[in-house]
């Protein structure tokens, strides 16, 4: 088996860093709106919420899995997979959720630009991390 | 030329962990500028589109509403509320000396509707006589409002054609204003029909109180102003004088406060501004000081080489500009990248009007961010370059020095 380089170390650990970062935010951090309906329902924003954690969730167990796993061949699958799991949820507040509160609300003043900025960086990052893994399997090769 | 290029680069690429460092303290500088410079410009935007939304230049309003102590958020920064006086009231205003212009608005607190699940403020206004509200809202619509259209504030969820239920009515959104930074952008405007419609059915359905007044003969407040050869001040004081159960407020005294506020938050940013800026081209001269003292000897063989004293002044110049410019363009990115996707979160925060600056004004504070950062990084190491001038090789390489 090969020896994971200082390099790939570090980008596994600032990969596991964003997922992490971005599962326990989506609920603490960057969380919707938490009052309820003057029925007593959940706003649309909490829906959004729990639907964008368990993307986080997913993210967290990639990220991990990074982390873990020492096959060059896998770690590139799962990076890849991180890009859409990242960018999906960038989506779900507004366009698959619609949280229609007025936009000085916190779902939409905090969670769904923390959801965009936050996913666009893991996808960059993920991408980041395939250029430099192929770029080394070029040199191995 | 290439060689000394090739040096720069090497020197860059060789020493990573003291590139990274100069590199995030440009990007700091870079970001602190950029960051401050959009928010101070934001609030002084915001505070000038306040100015004009007031727009007249004396508000009257019943007496018992400046007693509540959400009277100035109502008004400024679109706290859901309403009160009321009867015509009759208002007409005692009207007939006094030196009014001008003249025009009536009706407020309305709504519960949640189909755009929001919180409440919106109505205002209702007479499109004939209306100074204040029709010059924001025909730059978004050209037409005449009718019976059950609404034009809503550019923060709220619905869109042009959409159709809107307050208090069981069906309105239509018939435009949206765009951004202003104040309370415009949470709140819904329509005439007089259409609002006194939805106060019908809000007392049907029993959530207003209109206690002693008829709803179909009050108004929430006046808007005025001053005829010429005539003060908003003597008008106030007229008012308040001769006018019972009413008050009189200038727009300038309405705003004041928030002026105040705004100069000191401004005050304060602009003042951390400046010290990180200072702050950080200490740091960065020390860095290069430091740096250069190290690489004494590198520059000394470089001098018996034959190299220039310019030559390695340039070499020194080259690298804090590279160094300073990949630390700035970060900088005033991730600037960026948290400033104005979160702007609303800022506002939210800082409780003052907030109006960010165009497309073009933002990029172009990205540029100048930069440009100061870099300046900075080239104050910093002109320093150093010209302590490499003075260099004597011989000194240094037989370690006496």
């Amino acid at each position: 088996m090969k020896k994971r380089t200082t390099k790939t170390l570090v980008c596994d650990i600032i990969l596991f860093a964003l997922c992490d970062f971005y599962c326990a935010g989506s609920k603490l951090l960057f969380h919707g709106c938490r009052s309820r309906m003057m029925n007593g329902s959940w706003m649309n924003c909490h829906w959004a919420e729990q639907a964008v954690f368990a993307f986080g969730i997913v993210l967290a167990v990639l990220g991990l899995a990074l982390l873990v796993l020492n096959d060059p061949g896998i770690k590139r699958g799962i990076a890849l997979s991180m890009i859409p799991a990242a960018v999906v949820p960038a989506f779900i507040p507004n366009v698959l959720i619609e949280i229609g509160c007025g936009k000085n609300m916190r779902c939409q003043a905090v969670m769904r630009p923390a959801v965009i900025v936050l996913g666009a960086v893991i996808a960059a990052a993920a991408a980041a991390y395939l250029m430099i893994n192929r770029k080394r399997t070029d040199k191995e090769q | 030329m290439k060689l000394s290029r090739s040096i720069t680069l090497n020197n860059i690429k060789g020493r990573p962990v003291r590139t990274l460092v100069l590199v995030l303290l440009t990007a700091l500088l870079s970001a602190a500028v950029f960051c401050g410079t959009v928010i101070v410009t934001s609030l002084h935007k915001g505070l000038r589109s306040l100015e004009a939304r007031l727009g007249a230049d004396v508000m009257v309003v019943p007496y018992s509403a400046t007693t509540q102590q959400s009277f100035e958020d109502l008004v400024l920064q679109g706290t859901t509320g309403y009160f009321y006086m009867d015509t009759a009231t208002a007409q005692k205003v009207l007939d006094r000396e030196g009014i001008g212009e003249s025009s009536q608005q009706v407020f309305l607190a709504t519960t949640s509707s189909g755009c929001c699940s919180l409440p919106v403020q109505i205002i209702g206004f007479d499109p004939e006589t209306d100074f204040t509200i029709s010059p924001w809202i025909k730059k978004s619509f050209g037409g005449e409002l009718g019976f059950c259209d609404v034009v809503v504030g550019n923060d709220l969820n619905a869109f042009v054609g959409d159709k809107l239920k307050f208090y069981g009515v069906e309105v239509r959104v018939a435009a949206k204003l765009e951004k202003t930074g104040t309370s415009y952008d949470t709140a819904v405007f329509t005439n007089f029909d259409t609002v006194r419609e939805l106060i019908r059915s809000s007392m049907e359905l029993g959530l207003n109180n209109f206690k002693d007044i008829d709803p179909d003969r009050s108004v929430s407040c006046l808007l005025i102003n001053a005829a010429d050869g005539y003060t908003a001040e003597e008008i106030a004081d007229d008012i308040n004088i001769h006018v019972k159960k009413v008050k009189a407020i200038r727009a300038q005294d309405m705003i004041s406060g928030v002026s105040k506020s705004l100069s000191g938050v401004a005050d304060t940013v602009s003042g951390l501004i400046a010290a990180v800026w200072v702050l950080g081209t200490v740091i960065l001269l020390l860095a290069f000081t430091i740096s250069i003292n190290e690489r004494r000897r590198e520059f000394a063989v470089m001098r018996v080489s034959g190299a220039s004293r310019m030559k390695l002044a340039s070499v020194v110049m080259c690298e804090a500009v590279i160094v300073s410019g990949i630390g700035s363009v970060i900088g005033a990115g991730l600037g960026a990248l948290v400033l104005l996707p979160f702007s609303r979160a800022i506002e939210n925060m800082i409780g003052l009007p907030f109006l960010l600056p165009s497309a073009g004004a933002i990029a172009l504070y990205i540029l100048a961010a930069a440009a100061v950062a870099v300046l900075a990084g080239a104050i910093a190491a002109a320093a150093s370059a010209f302590r490499v001038t003075r260099l004597d090789a011989g000194l240094v390489l037989r370690g006496d020095n």
